[in-house]
């Protein structure tokens, strides 16, 4: 990746996204059988979301949580057994709405023998592109993934890192509107991930719309407009990231440098000791501590569904 | 080679052939959406059931017309890379060594080499590539599935059908490649493995005085003598007066002879070997016979069950075998009239068994019953003789005839009577073991044609491979792929046990004799649960007889088991071959369409599979 992009803050800053659903599941469920038919395990329950154009929407969850089932069923790997998913307003099992996909699996599930180059034009033909297309593509993507200098070698010679990115290049070689992203920083070192979650705004701040899924909390927190966490293939919550992680029972009041005395009187004298009051908001809690007290509660309570938060 | 019935002309073929490719197509189509439907209503009940259907086959025709050759074109050159990368060209490494342990163990001092040679190269060449076929296509989509690599197919905007068909081709390709060049070397090996030349010294020949046509004049002196031997044989040579040359035919060959340097300095060099490799387009006859009191009968002798296919005449008696021929023109025959015969002896007395048993031919008119005077001939068992009737020879009664203006009538019809010299022995032979040859065509045309129905085969297995991968794991589509290939070398034995023609009964007689130790020449007695048996042998006879018909038939084409008016022809022409005929046009053509009769279905059930699957269960 080229080393301004490696180095460019992070912009977790939400951006306004329209009101056209680009995603939407309605009741959709996935039992697995066994060969008999026998059911083996339910993996999806009875799914409810929409995911709005320009929004990053992170799917959340332990693992077994039911969160690659959803994308398979997304992606029509997988035929739900009940309720149905649409993309762009399609069902998912129509072909036509991967002309507007991009996606990057968990792993990058590419053919080793084949180097970046004739990987990206393999792809592009795929999408019945004409050579000249391909050509500028695949190397502007090379670029973009910063492979240049491997771009004429097998892929079964790349690093976890760099298989990665010409997995993330495959996904974007007929830029996609919706890009689906499972486990993007999965086996990246720290640069690695911050580079793909720099990539992963900047694609947002495109106007594509991104849904990834992830069981790094840190990412999904970094990058994440909104996110469902499941488990046990159940909706547990919905919402803004900033709006779920704010702690409605707790006031935290950042002030200035106040003496020991006024900070002993804090509660009651602020303004009579003429302190000035910075902030009034609630405090935030990490997302790692609400997915692990989602968790907890889950267990604990089996059967209770969330509603979106506003 | 012994075809029995000629192919048919294609748009007859077609006649008899389609209705019956039809109505399979039609049962299989038939039975597919009622087990579908029957399958979705068990879940979702009939309505849905009816809906899914109805979505199924929209979707599907949308993902046969909305094929892109792009995307199929790189599915294709990838399954090509995933074979290069899979070392199958490593199979031409083993071919080549197949060829050149088979050295060791052809012996080209044999009677026929050139048989020898090219049935060995055609049949080794079927084996390995249909192997080869098998192992690639069988086992790549579903590694891709396994490996997940699929995932980033099926979510781009490829359809089922695409994939498909990308693998068919690519895998056709790939095995085209490998085909074309054992057929090359196949070819190389077998002209280079028999050609061989003869050392004769004029040391080694004898001077003979050659009189002049009236028997008078001394015209000169011929040399004669034989070569010295190699491969196995040595031929006579005659040297003329003039100095040209060629030696007698030996095991199906002969070699030109020339002449250099004068007196002391005077060599003799013998050429390469001649007329080694045929690619005859023979012109066969019908055939009658007489019995032993010269009446005409439908059939000869039967000398036993293992011969049947041939009816014997006795020797030294009225008896004869007729040939009449059609349709002959002196255009066709400038330089006579070429004549093959492949008669079988029977021997009721052993005598010397290396000894010819003779017989003799004779040709009439049909229309006014001039016959020309007999003409002798040594049957040669298990080889071809050759003869040449002239175009002027003697009648019965001495008088010069023309073959064409005598013994050939108006409508061009010929017959040629055969009859057997030797008391107690007798002559076999059936329809093709007479014919007359009005021209052979390219033995290389022929050698590719015989490459060509390998192709046809090879081309089946890659499609069968593909579909049964669509829903089958690597392993259990190989096994699959398998029977569906050992079903197809088993279809006419399948068809005959279908039709009840096996001797010992069906599957349900079989077992019972097995476990009432029953000997299968029994006659069992007709009480009910026999009757019952048979019944039950009956429906698994008609059921045999419908699968016969889904394999594609992997057999050689063969005299008495060929049917001509079958889709589901037989697919080998190795025997035409190496036997030395040419294979006719029309059959081959039959055969590429029968094989696309194949592909269609094939493609379909395994796209339709492959759409109904879900590739990351």
């Amino acid at each position: 990746m080229p080393p301004e992009v490696a180095t460019a803050p992070l912009a977790a800053n939400p951006r306004p996204v329209d009101d056209q659903v680009v995603i939407e599941t309605r009741n959709l469920s996935k039992v697995y059988r066994d060969f008999w038919g026998r059911q083996k395990v339910r993996a999806l329950k009875s799914l409810d979301l929409q995911v709005r154009r320009g929004e990053i929407f992170g799917l959340l969850g332990p693992n077994g949580s039911g969160k690659t089932t959803t994308i398979k069923l997304l992606l029509g790997l997988l035929f739900p057994t009940g309720g149905e998913a649409l993309i762009f307003g399609r069902p998912a099992t129509d072909v036509s709405k991967n002309e507007r996909i991009g996606y990057l699996p968990e792993e990058s599930y590419l053919y080793k023998f084949l180097n970046a180059e004739e990987t990206l034009d393999f792809y592009g033909r795929l999408f019945d592109m004409p050579a000249s297309v391909r050509r500028q593509r695949t190397e502007a993507l090379i670029d973009r993934v910063g492979l240049r200098w491997a771009k004429r070698r097998q892929l079964k010679e790349y690093s976890k890192g760099m298989t990665r990115r010409i997995g993330l290049a495959q996904a974007l070689i007929n830029e996609p509107e919706l890009i689906v992203l499972d486990e993007p920083t999965s086996g990246l070192d720290p640069i690695g991930t911050r580079e793909m979650k720099d990539l992963i705004l900047k694609l947002r701040d495109e106007g594509k719309t991104v849904l990834m899924c992830s069981h790094l909390l840190a990412d999904v927190q970094d990058v994440c407009d909104r996110i469902a966490i499941l488990h046990q293939g159940e909706l547990k919550e919905l919402g803004r990231v900033d709006t779920l992680l704010k702690v409605r029972d707790v006031t935290e009041i950042r002030t200035t440098a106040l003496s020991d005395e006024a900070k002993a009187e804090i509660d009651a004298v602020v303004r009579r000791h003429n302190g000035s009051v910075l902030h009034v908001d609630n405090p935030t809690t990490t997302l790692e501590e609400l997915f692990l007290s989602i968790v907890r509660d889950s267990e604990a309570r089996p059967g209770r569904r969330a509603t979106e938060k506003p | 080679m012994v075809l029995e019935t000629d192919p048919l002309p294609l748009g007859q073929w077609l006649s008899e052939a389609l209705p019956i490719w039809l109505a399979v197509m039609g049962a299989l189509a038939f039975g597919w959406l009622l087990l579908g439907f029957l399958i979705s209503t068990l879940k979702n009940g009939p309505g849905k059931a009816g809906d899914n259907i109805f979505k199924l086959l929209v979707g599907a025709a949308t993902d046969l017309v909305k094929i892109s050759p792009r995307r199929v074109y790189a599915l294709a050159r990838l399954a090509v890379q995933e074979s290069v990368r899979r070392r199958v060209l490593a199979g031409l490494g083993v071919y080549l060594v197949i060829l050149a342990f088979a050295v060791w163990f052809l012996d080209p001092k044999s009677h026929d080499p050139a048989t020898l040679y090219l049935s060995f190269v055609l049949t080794a060449t079927t084996y390995l590539i249909l192997l080869m076929a098998l192992f690639l296509s069988a086992f790549s989509l579903p590694a891709d599935i396994k490996s997940h690599t699929i995932y980033t197919i099926v979510t781009k905007p490829v359809r089922p059908s695409e994939i498909v068909l990308g693998r068919i081709l690519g895998f056709a390709f790939i095995g085209t490649v490998v085909l074309a060049i054992m057929g090359l070397f196949s070819y190389v090996f077998v002209v280079r493995g028999l050609s061989h030349t003869h050392q004769v010294s004029l040391n080694d020949l004898k001077m003979v005085k050659v009189s002049g046509p009236d028997g008078a004049a001394s015209e000169g002196t011929e040399l004669s003598g034989f070569t010295a031997p190699e491969h196995g044989h040595r031929h006579e040579v005659v040297i003329s007066p003039d100095g040209a040359s060629r030696t007698d035919i030996v095991d199906g060959h002969w070699h030109e002879v020339t002449s250099s340097g004068e007196g002391a300095d005077r060599r003799l060099t013998v050429g390469p070997p001649q007329g080694q490799f045929h690619s005859r387009v023979p012109s066969y006859g019908r055939l009658s016979f007489k019995d032993r009191q010269g009446q005409p009968t439908t059939k000869g002798i039967n000398v036993g069950n293992e011969w049947t296919y041939r009816s014997y005449i006795e020797g030294g008696t009225r008896g004869s075998a007729t040939w009449e021929f059609e349709g002959l023109n002196p255009q066709d025959f400038p330089d006579g009239l070429p004549m093959n015969l492949t008669i079988r002896v029977f021997r009721s007395h052993k005598g010397d068994i290396e000894k010819t048993v003779h017989g003799s031919y004779v040709l009439r008119n049909p229309s006014t019953g001039v016959t020309s005077e007999a003409a002798n001939f040594n049957a040669k068992e298990f080889s071809i003789a050759e003869e040449v009737v002239p175009l002027k020879l003697k009648d019965s009664a001495g008088r010069s005839i023309e073959l064409f203006r005598d013994l050939v009538d108006a409508n061009g019809n010929l017959e040629v009577e055969l009859v057997c010299l030797a008391p107690g022995q007798y002559f076999g032979m059936a329809r093709p073991d007479l014919y007359l040859l009005p021209r052979e065509t390219s033995f290389a045309g022929n050698f590719l044609k015989g490459y060509v129905s390998i192709w046809l085969q090879m081309l089946l297995i890659t499609a069968f491979g593909v579909m049964w991968s669509t829903f089958l794991n690597g392993s259990v589509a190989m096994l699959a792929t398998l029977s569906t290939l050992v079903m197809g070398f088993c279809v006419l034995w399948i068809r005959q046990l279908g039709r009840g023609e096996v001797i010992g009964g069906g599957p349900t007689e079989a077992a019972f004799r097995l476990v009432n130790q029953k000997s299968i020449s029994v006659d069992l007695d007709e009480s009910l649960p026999v009757m019952v048996m048979h019944g039950i042998d009956g429906m698994i006879g008609w059921v045999l007889l419908a699968a016969s018909n889904l394999a594609p038939n992997f057999s050689e084409i063969a005299g008495t088991t060929y049917d001509p008016r079958a889709f589901n022809i037989p697919m080998g022409n190795a025997t035409f071959v190496a036997d030395g005929f040419d294979i006719p046009p029309e059959l081959l053509l039959q055969q590429m369409i029968a094989t696309a009769g194949f592909l269609v279905p094939i493609f379909l059930i395994g796209f339709l599979c492959l759409k109904m699957r879900e590739v990351a269960q």
